[in-house]
């Protein structure tokens, strides 16, 4: 099997745009912006100097047609790899991923940093959702930023030693003595986990008040799994509050460093876990970008029809827990029913209810089912009047109204600050879904509204997603009616795994098939990323080839993450029962936060 | 039958001990040798034993506790869908002191684990764990550095349930497993009473118990038509 590098230059199309911005940037800040780098993720990739990385974000936060927000921030590893022709010298990067809503573009700064000296001056200045993301860099690599009000560790423990995403730290368990835990170390644990509020800059008492700090959580019926909030109470008012995640860190990222391409597509299922396929989409994507694959119109539909029937699965779990939250017990009986209905068909499809790992790389897993129509269209007739009851019977409910409207609410700004994607955008008002704005995967085919509130609090981000699955009920109705004929897999030496009437011919294509089979393919090097609109907000996979069978980095932007963060600038003020309600409001489970 | 006797230590455990903590050892049924001390009170205990057992059995209250993907599934089988009040087990508890038992639904973190035993430490005896789902039972395909590779590393575990997710079926069967064992368990009728022991029956495999069955299967059903 030979490997080729993929053209990049073709495949970046520059944009003009994007030039005019590249060249401003070199103009204003000469060569301490060092290079552009070419790969395929679709934006500019620049490097600049560490000297001047504040400085330019905050020249792109303030362009006049903004990069408002900091998408992600991670960081890679370089030091084993070898497909790096023509980049600046570096131990590790650290890049910076922006969006500009307004302008419908990104930009990616990459940091170059040596191990000698790994630090960096912090940006939570000109982007504040930058805290988490630096804490986990601090976490994960190492990487000392300067001037970060508490830099400590996020995903493992504060008792854990080394940085796992480093490629020197072991990556298996096994790899170790067995876990043990004995009465000392598990008091020890516990004594670490204890809140110390000076360590936040929290004062214990006020002039006239001593606070009371609640623990809610790790394991706490309204906190939707392993996730702990710690609040600073004045009676019933939150004065402060400290999220604390890392309860549910599987390891997703150090998992892709040693499972091949298609081997890692189960670990995707289960990073939003309610999502099914649709977690499968953006890292099938991204990875035929650095195949070169394209797929046929009947594999977009495919895949658009499943993920749709996920999402409205995920959103049918969303309200039944979050009117849950708010005390009414019925909904989650419905929304159940509901949700078993559409895995009947989800099963019959793909075999499997809830982590179906279904696409593949290149295609399918499998074609659809004969009679599989009529049993779409039997959940797409059911749902419609069975949304139309949850509005009056749960939204125009005036006890629900009453708990969720005008709570959390926030607006567009201060939701770009926050880096608040998916729904809970929306329902500012704002109408960034990237199915219209960036159709990927044929959804530029399918007619749809995006569906807007404007109040941005806890009633408004319900009652949208009632709206929502009505939308991608109508999205599966069109799947139905205009199914494109063709095959599942697309005709690719890529394709994993490649079709087998093709492994018949020769003994040659007999080797390849058994190399491609038991080995995994090999992609070529270079970067690609995929950004799809999730059911909980923007996800994305950003991938690092170093042309072998395995990725040498992958990172995986979830939505939750910074919906979490953003939780104490909403709930200063407000009173713990507000809190349950924005908790059940922001539809996150802890997976797709710490993944 | 063989049971597992497990004795309450009086003593507070050593700071080195290992969780689970209480020794354990494999005995014969501690019912059978009453019967031949005295025919009669040794089928007075035994009456009492599996009416306090029936009660037992049918009316437990689970845990309110999750920790990724499988509780989904779990939870699935508490709705109307699955019913489990059909088992007597639709009493959610938010607090582990009214709990009867815990179901391990998700994976298992290194930063979670002392949290889990902190919780399980509070649930009052009688009280069974079920580990439900690959990652509970092994680490499942979590082989990484975060993940306790199995609940069973620091808990005692009743019932395990494979799957990932299991189906709420197979929730609902493992909990009908945990029945039946709950049925054949000897425990002390009172603080007062007979011997403080704890004997769990050791049940049969369910593999083995069902292996001729299932090895005979040839013909699956194609997945090409639905
Ligand atoms: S066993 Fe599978 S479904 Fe269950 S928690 Fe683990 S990964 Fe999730």
């Amino acid at each position: 099997m030979s490997i080729v590098e993929t053209d990049t230059s073709a495949a970046t199309a520059p944009d003009q745009r994007a030039n005019a911005l590249v060249t401003q940037l070199r103009e204003q800040f000469g060569d301490q912006v060092l290079c552009e780098q070419a790969t395929l993720t679709g934006m500019p990739v620049l490097w600049v100097n560490r000297g001047v990385l504040v400085e330019v974000l905050a020249t792109l936060r303030r362009l006049p047609e903004p990069f408002e927000m900091l998408f992600d921030l991670s960081a890679i590893d370089e030091r084993l790899r070898s497909h790096r022709h023509g980049l600046p010298k570096a131990d590790f990067t650290v890049f910076y991923q922006l969006l500009s809503v307004s302008g419908n573009r990104d930009i990616m700064l990459k940091v170059a940093l040596f191990e000698q000296d790994l630090s960096l001056p912090t940006v939570i200045s000109v982007y504040p959702n930058a805290n988490w993301y630096e804490r986990e860099v601090w976490d994960m690599f190492g990487v000392h930023f300067e001037g970060h009000p508490n830099l400590y560790r996020i995903l493992m423990p504060s008792t854990w030693q080394g940085h796992p995403l480093r490629k020197d730290h072991h990556a298996r368990a096994t790899e170790f003595d067995p876990y043990t835990m004995t009465v000392e170390s598990q008091d020890k644990e516990q004594q670490a986990l204890k809140f110390k509020p000076e360590d936040w800059g929290m004062k214990r008492h006020s002039e006239h008040t001593e606070f009371m700090f609640l623990n809610l959580g790790p394991n706490h019926p309204s906190a939707h799994g392993a996730f702990r909030l710690v609040l600073q109470l004045d009676g019933e008012e939150i004065i402060d509050c400290v999220p604390d995640i890392g309860y549910h860190h599987r390891g997703a990222e150090k998992m892709a460093e040693r499972q091949t391409w298609h081997s890692f597509i189960p670990y995707t299922d289960r990073i939003d876990y309610v999502g099914g396929v649709m977690n499968n989409l953006p890292y099938v994507l991204a990875v035929e970008k650095l195949a070169g694959i394209q797929v046929n119109a009947r594999i977009q539909t495919i895949r658009v029809m499943m993920a749709e029937l996920f999402r409205i699965t995920s959103h049918l779990l969303f309200l039944g827990t979050y009117l849950q939250d708010l005390g009414a017990m019925s909904p989650v009986f419905y929304a159940f029913t509901d949700r078993q209905k559409g895995y009947d068909v989800i099963e019959a499809i793909t075999g499997f209810r809830m982590h179906p790992a279904w696409f593949r790389i290149g295609g399918v897993m499998q074609d659809l089912p004969k009679g599989w129509d009529r049993l779409m269209q039997g959940f797409v007739n059911w749902m419609p009047p069975r949304l139309k009851e949850y509005e009056k019977a749960m939204m125009e409910n005036s006890l629900v109204r009453d708990r969720t409207k005008n709570i959390a609410a926030f607006d567009t700004e201060n939701a770009f600050a926050w880096g608040v994607t998916g729904p809970n955008l929306r329902a500012t008002g704002c109408d960034f879904d990237l199915r219209k704005k960036r159709p990927y995967s044929g959804y530029e085919n399918f007619d749809f509204e995006i569906p807007l509130a404007h109040n941005g609090d806890a009633f408004d981000r319900g009652q949208l997603r009632i709206e929502e699955m009505r939308q991608s009920v109508k999205i599966l109705q069109q799947c139905i009616n205009n199914m494109p004929a063709g095959d599942y897999k697309a005709d690719h030496p890529l394709t994993t795994p490649p079709p087998r009437e093709r492994m018949l011919e020769h003994i040659e294509t007999m080797i390849t098939h058994f190399l491609q089979v038991s080995w995994g393919p090999v992609l070529p090097g270079n970067e690609s990323m995929q950004m799809i609109e999730a059911t909980k907000g923007i996800n994305s996979y950003y991938l690092t080839s170093d042309g072998s069978t395995m990725s040498y980095r992958t990172r995986i932007r979830t939505p939750s993450f910074p919906h979490l963060q953003q939780i104490p600038v909403l709930m200063r003020g407000g009173f713990v029962p507000d809190l349950i309600a924005h908790l059940g409001s922001i539809d996150f489970v802890m997976a797709d936060v710490d993944r | 039958m063989a049971y597992t006797l497990t004795r309450a230590e009086d003593a507070v455990a050593a700071d080195n001990a290992s969780y689970p903590l209480g020794k354990r050892q494999s005995v014969e049924d501690p019912m059978k040798q009453q019967v031949h001390r005295s025919v009669f009170t040794g089928k007075l205990a035994d009456v009492l034993n599996s009416t306090v057992n029936w009660g037992r059995k049918n009316s437990l209250w689970p845990y309110n506790f999750g920790l990724s993907c499988c509780y989904v599934e779990m939870t699935t089988a508490f709705t109307s869908p699955h019913d489990i009040a059909r088992f007597g087990a639709e009493v959610i508890r938010a607090s582990p002191r009214q709990a009867d038992f815990m179901v391990i639904a998700g994976t298992c973190f290194m930063k979670m684990a002392p949290i889990i035993q902190q919780l399980y430490d509070q649930m009052l005896e009688p009280k069974w764990v079920i580990s439900m789902g690959s990652c509970a039972n092994s680490g499942g395909m979590y082989d990484i550095y975060s993940v306790v590779q199995g609940v069973d590393k620091f808990l005692p575990v009743d019932v395990y349930i494979p799957g990932c997710p299991p189906r709420p079926e197979a929730f609902l069967q493992g909990l009908q497993l945990l029945q039946d064992s709950i049925q054949q368990e000897r425990r002390p009728l009172s603080w007062v009473v007979g011997d403080q022991g704890v004997y769990r029956a050791e049940m049969p495999s369910q593999r083995e118990k069902h292996r001729d069955r299932r090895i005979q299967v040839t013909e699956l059903r194609t997945p090409d038509s639905v």
